[in-house]
């Protein structure tokens, strides 16, 4: 009697080391479904560390090339999302430093190409005064971190934006632990005393 | 539960993701005061973070990604044979010059030398007529006042 043929596995019940294996033999499938549990991270974070008016959905999709490219060098040291961090911050460190960028723009021109940041809190909030304090702290946000210097813009953004704690920034960026502290108290210090004079 | 509140390096602290002494943590965790400041800083970044964009977006950088991807030279081998080839030929440069026999340095009054004793042996030499002879090597004019004409 034929026994019946076992039927594949689907993409989305595997963990990440076996798809990242697939996608090493160059399975399309295997490395479509890599990049989707990934690619929201990458996004934000070529978004947060690139100035208004840059081509973030130009820098994450280079980005995920990159890494599916790099993939065989990947060894699984550290987490996969850290290590996409780490090629997103490269690339866009890179791309600022040949364009020669001056990571400072008016408040007026704060990502003037995205969606407005402001439209984005609720407009049920507990009171129309809250809300609107919301609003200019979230413009007050932008501005603030495109007049911080590079690294504390890059440390501010994994740690709020991506989600990354001291040890993944540290490993994403390259640098000790103690360095990111200092990078992070420093950009807190200054974007915390702009949201807080918007909602004291 | 302490009644100072959190100064601003103690919420920074916090904010940054290190811990407080344990007293002081006891007093966040009691104060609505402080944790209001504390909240009031992550709501806005927050708030920042809602405007991701949608999953339409995103699979679409996705799908162009893996078209790039799929669509790639294998590997880029051409250039590093290049690149080595340079390599290889930048290192020989020298050996080559090396190995280069030397080219004899040209004596011009032995080729004259030489020429002359082919025109001696030449029987038409003579013969040549002087307008030829004068094309060919012109007589230079005598000028000044040594000049007998």
């Amino acid at each position: 009697m034929a026994m019946p043929a076992a039927r594949p596995r689907p993409l989305d019940d595997m963990d990440e080391g076996e798809l990242i294996a697939r996608a090493r033999r160059g399975d399309v499938a295997a490395a479509a479904e890599l990049l989707s549990r990934h690619d929201r991270l990458v996004f934000r974070t070529c978004r947060r560390l690139l100035p208004a008016g840059e081509d973030v959905e130009a820098a994450a999709q280079e980005t995920l090339l990159r890494a599916l490219r790099s993939l065989p060098s990947y060894t699984g040291a550290g987490s996969f999302s850290g290590w996409l961090v780490a090629i997103a911050a490269n690339y866009c460190r890179d791309r600022l430093r040949r364009r020669k960028l001056v990571p400072f723009q008016p408040l007026e021109a704060v990502h003037e190409d995205d969606p407005d940041p402001m439209a984005v809190i609720p407009a049920a909030g507990p009171s129309p005064e809250r809300t609107s304090m919301a609003r200019q702290a979230v413009a007050l946000l932008h501005q603030e971190l495109d007049r911080l210097p590079g690294r504390q813009r890059e440390v501010f953004s994994l740690r709020f934006f991506v989600g990354l704690d001291l040890e993944g920034i540290a490993t994403a960026l390259g640098v000790d632990v103690g360095t990111v502290k200092t990078h992070l108290h420093r950009a807190v210090h200054r974007v915390r005393a702009a949201v807080e004079e918007a909602m004291p | 539960m302490s009644i100072q509140h959190l100064t601003d390096d103690e919420l920074e602290t916090v904010l940054c993701g290190e811990p407080l002494p344990t007293v002081r943590e006891a007093h966040l965790h009691d104060c609505l005061v402080c944790r209001r400041r504390r909240d009031a800083f992550l709501e806005v970044v927050e708030a920042d973070l809602a405007d991701d964009p949608d999953e339409a977006t995103l699979a679409a950088i996705r799908e162009r990604a893996l078209a790039r991807w799929q669509g790639r030279p294998v590997i880029h081998w051409w250039r590093w044979a290049a690149a080595a080839a340079a390599v290889v030929l930048l290192a020989l440069v020298p050996v080559l010059r090396a190995l280069r026999p030397a080219v004899p340095a040209i004596n011009p009054e032995a080729v004259m030398a030489e020429v002359d004793r082919a025109l001696a042996q030449d029987p038409l030499a003579s013969l040549a007529s002087e307008d030829v002879v004068n094309e060919l090597m012109p007589v230079a004019e005598t000028t000044g006042e040594g000049s007998n004409s």
